[in-house]
């Protein structure tokens, strides 16, 4: 049973220990020691992401992503997740518009296995047509899955390639299906040279680890790669100039929209009372739209989200507001009420009660995130990864907290505007409409 | 760690069971009562009661309505959700430490004391009716719950927990309040709380809050039996000709969880299709073959025989295959058992991975209410990796060749049927579904 001590919350600590290394082949190091339990979170995290792509080849961070399970000279395809499973590891990868990352979270004993097995693929990845072939007809089943038979999938995506024109954000991280059909060999085993070097890697580990020790076993395993250097790209989406609207028609028995405001990137100060406004809008069932859409029925879905650090993008990211209407509530009535509806906040503001729900929910939501090793690692390491600064992840806290009304006045004008908006709505067709216009990928 | 999953008991003087785990990590507290009737007694042609009460329940006490009890609760951080399941219905309340005794007294106030408003109960219906109305745009959606209907032919498991859209005008208020009249009573219910507060706290707290309660009752028999009948194996086929991909199911009767073989059964659903990338039906369908993303197993523990089902997705054009693959990897699990290397694996995976099933109070709950609702005794969690150390490949074998059976496999395809109709005939007989129109939701 734990000491009396450890269960008073007057005593509770928030801060993440962080302890930097970087190597002298470039590759940068995070240790989180964290004594609490008997586990580690092992993460390699790459700074390369879709908008490193170009037209022609999306989606091939995504999929080389996937690759990086498919063996080397000493293991076979999905071997490195079945012996770290074995392990008792929870062993994934996930891709993002800016960056890609492998975790293995495990007991604390194997922190050396996990880290010896992501030097041997990173080293020593063996590919042949065979497998990378398998390994596209995965991709394009996870595309269809996630994308093309989803309920939003494909709005979402044109809503992203409306809103942006010359940011890579405008394609989906998954890619094209004509792009991944397309993709060769040759092309991945290029990619994988030019961005699974020292340069663009972070090495993290949160849990019960020493971090000389730590420093000690990367060395050992990653010290002896050739150095890099890691490539800083600067693209700027020209500031939208009037409304976008464009429609997408499926099978569907909902009418749905979704609007998107380009706003900041995650190291912008202005992320905090975003996440705010999106908490008063529609966090929990006191908010604004709960009240007026949701629960007397008009609408069957209504949020107002913006990615929440640290996962919001690197870039300035959207703020979404996907609308979902009920059966019966006519679309255009239900999107005129729900503009009529911000423009009521941007006129008066905010109330201090609604203020404060906000500001205690986004604690409470953090707080919580902070009893999980795996979550306190990626917070340090994508707050590092997009913001260049690990810190921000100690600082999220008295972020919220800072919060007035008047930045939430303020944003709401400055973000929310008609001219900053672009609106994707849905359109319901039977299916042999939907089968004259054409077949869906 | 054994200090962190330690877990109490205290019975209440009228009854109401309590359990509790002091957990240090972070100031959070999650509490939930769980009343140990579910959905298998909602009303035959009534599905959706329980849920539906668990829902109003949050919509209104006595002492407050709706939106004053949503702002009082959010303005600490809090969260109220209520949902019917299987065998039981459960109330959460997670918030932060420093407010147990709120929390404890809310908890109590919208557990025992509803009001059940008349009019909260029509909006309730209406946001119903296009939940139910949307989930048939998410084809996983629709294949579960069209297995689910199939299956089971009205036994009690038969229908969707949420209710269906052909029946929401069949249910009316006056179920609610009668289900809630009988089946919440403190004999049969149990309330847990994992939290960073000592647990002399928490039982004098429920004490005060729950431990006058008397209930209604009497309430409904558990239900623990294997259903009269069930659907005739074969192939079954939904048309949406608008999806690129079909989605599939592939089941037979699972076992109830109080069943002697569950630990050897776990095991070997591991190896067979639970194991992530280390189970047989994610090498074979996927790794090897590439036809799906994602492909998993699962047996539905509950208190009477729940179903066994093979999950997965596949573009259109490899339906049949996909399906012959998989009655060919379950045919060698059942006839040749698993390798000792693999069961060893399995093993070594539950046992290693314990305490990160322990990290977070959600992951903790979730486990504690299994414990409190499958009464499996306050040592389960001090004893459950000497258990699965336990199991031998002997009792594996066993467990394959009782507890897989390939021949009673009843099979569903929701797909184009254009596409997918012919190469199924060959694999056998296909039973034609009458579209989602036809009113089967």
């Amino acid at each position: 049973m734990p000491p009396e001590a450890a269960l008073d919350p007057r005593a509770w600590n928030p801060e993440i220990a962080l302890v930097p290394f970087t190597l002298e082949n470039g590759l940068q190091i995070l240790v989180l020691p964290d004594p609490t339990l008997p586990v580690v979170s092992v993460q390699v995290h790459y700074a390369v992401g879709s908008r490193h792509e170009v037209p022609g080849i999306t989606g091939i961070s995504h999929l080389f992503e996937h690759l990086m399970f498919r063996g080397t000279a000493t293991l076979g395809p999905e071997e490195f997740s079945r012996r770290l499973q074995a392990k008792g590891g929870e062993v994934n990868a996930f891709t993002t518009r800016d960056h890609t990352s492998y975790f293995e979270n495990l007991p604390a004993e194997h922190l050396e296995l996990a880290l010896s097995l992501e030097a041997e693929r990173l080293k020593h990845l063996k590919l042949d047509e065979e497998n990378f072939e398998t390994e596209r007809q995965v991709v394009l089943s996870e595309r269809k899955l996630r994308c093309v038979d989803s309920p939003f999938g494909l709005v979402e995506e044109l809503l992203f390639a409306t809103a942006y024109t010359t940011h890579p954000y405008r394609w989906p991280i998954i890619g094209w299906d004509q792009d991944l059909r397309r993709l060769t060999l040759e092309d991945c085993l290029a990619f994988f040279r030019r961005h699974y070097q020292p340069g663009e890697m972070l090495i993290l580990v949160a849990g019960e680890a020493e971090p000389e020790q730590v420093y000690q076993l990367v060395q050992r395993y990653f010290g002896d790669l050739p150095p890099g250097s890691r490539e800083v790209q600067r693209v700027v989406e020209p500031p939208q100039r009037g409304e976008r609207r464009a429609v997408f028609k499926k099978v569907s028995q909902m009418e749905a929209l979704f609007a998107g405001f380009h706003t900041v990137g995650l190291g912008h100060p202005d992320i905090y009372p975003l996440m705010v406004l999106a908490s008063i809008l529609s966090q929990g069932r006191a908010c604004r739209f709960y009240q007026e859409f949701v629960r007397p029925g008009r609408a069957a879905e209504l949020e107002a989200e913006v990615y929440p650090p640290p996962w919001t993008a690197a870039d300035p990211d959207l703020f979404i507001i996907r609308a979902v209407a009920a059966p019966g509530e006519p679309l255009p009535r239900l999107e005129a009420d729900l503009w009529a509806a911000l423009a009521r906040l941007q006129e008066e503001g905010v109330t201090d009660p609604e203020l404060a729900r906000a500001k205690k929910m986004l604690r409470a939501q953090t707080v919580q995130g902070l009893a999980k090793t795996f979550y306190r690692g990626l917070m340090a390491a994508l707050f590092h990864l997009k913001a260049g600064d690990a810190t921000l992840a100690n600082r999220l806290l008295a972020a919220y907290d800072a919060v007035s009304a008047a930045d939430v006045l303020r944003v709401a004008r400055q973000y929310l505007r008609e001219d900053n908006r672009t609106v994707v709505t849905l359109k319901p067709v039977s299916p042999e409409e939907s089968q004259e216009l054409g077949p869906l990928f | 760690m054994a200090a962190l999953a330690a877990l109490q008991q205290a019975t209440l003087k009228n009854g109401l069971s309590l359990l509790g785990v002091e957990y240090p990590r972070v100031p959070w507290i999650s509490l939930a009562f769980m009343c140990k009737r579910g959905s298998e007694t909602d009303p035959p042609d009534k599905p959706g009661v329980a849920d539906w009460t668990a829902e109003l329940l949050t919509q209104g006490t006595r002492r407050r309505r709706q939106l004053e009890l949503a702002q009082d609760i959010e303005a600490l951080g809090a969260a109220l959700a209520a949902r019917g399941g299987w065998d039981a219905t459960y109330v959460h309340l997670d918030g932060l430490a420093e407010d147990m005794e709120t929390l404890m007294a809310t908890l109590a106030e919208v557990a025992l004391t509803p009001a059940f408003p008349a009019d909260d109960f029509a909006l309730l219906k209406e946001r119903r009716r296009a939940e139910l109305t949307q989930a048939m745009d998410d084809p996983r959606e629709v294949a579960n719950r069209t297995f689910t209907r199939l299956f089971f032919q009205g036994a009690p498991y038969g229908h969707a927990v949420r209710g269906e859209l052909a029946r929401v005008d069949a249910v009316g208020l006056e179920d609610l309040t009668a289900w809630y009249a009988r089946e919440f009573v403190p004999e049969e219910s149990v309330l847990v709380c994992v939290g960073m507060v000592p647990f002399p706290r928490l039982v004098e707290a429920a004490a005060r809050h729950f431990g006058s309660w008397g209930g209604g009752g009497p309430a409904s028999p558990a239900w623990r039996e294997a259903p009269a009948r069930l659907a005739a194996p074969g192939i079954y086929l939904l048309d949406r000709p608008e999806l690129t991909q079909s989605e599939i199911r592939l089941g037979h009767l699972g076992l109830p969880r109080s069943h002697p073989d569950y630990f050897p059964v776990r095991l070997l659903n591991y190896i067979l299709g639970e194991g992530g990338f280390s189970s047989r039906l994610m090498g074979r369908i996927r790794s090897e073959l590439g036809l799906t993303y994602g492909i998993r197993s699962t047996f539905a523990w509950r208190r009477a025989p729940g179903p066994f089902v093979i999950s997965t997705f596949t573009p259109a054009g490899n339906t049949a295959l996909a399906i012959k693959e998989i009655q060919r990897v379950v045919q060698e699990v059942q006839e040749a058992g698993v390798t000792a290397q693999e069961l060893a694996e399995a093993q070594s995976y539950y046992i290693g991975h314990f305490p990160l099933g322990l990290e977070t109070p959600r992951a903790l709950i979730r486990q504690v209410l299994n414990i409190g609702l499958h009464d499996l005794g306050l040592d389960y969690l001090a004893r459950y990796r000497e258990r699965v150390a336990a199991v031998t490949l002997e009792e594996v074998r066993r467990a394959a060749q009782a507890h897989l059976h390939p021949q009673r496999l009843v099979t569903l395809v929701v797909g184009p049927a254009a596409q997918v109709k012919e190469p199924l005939a060959e694999i056998g007989p296909v039973t034609e579904f009458p579209t989602a129109e036809s009113g089967f939701f």
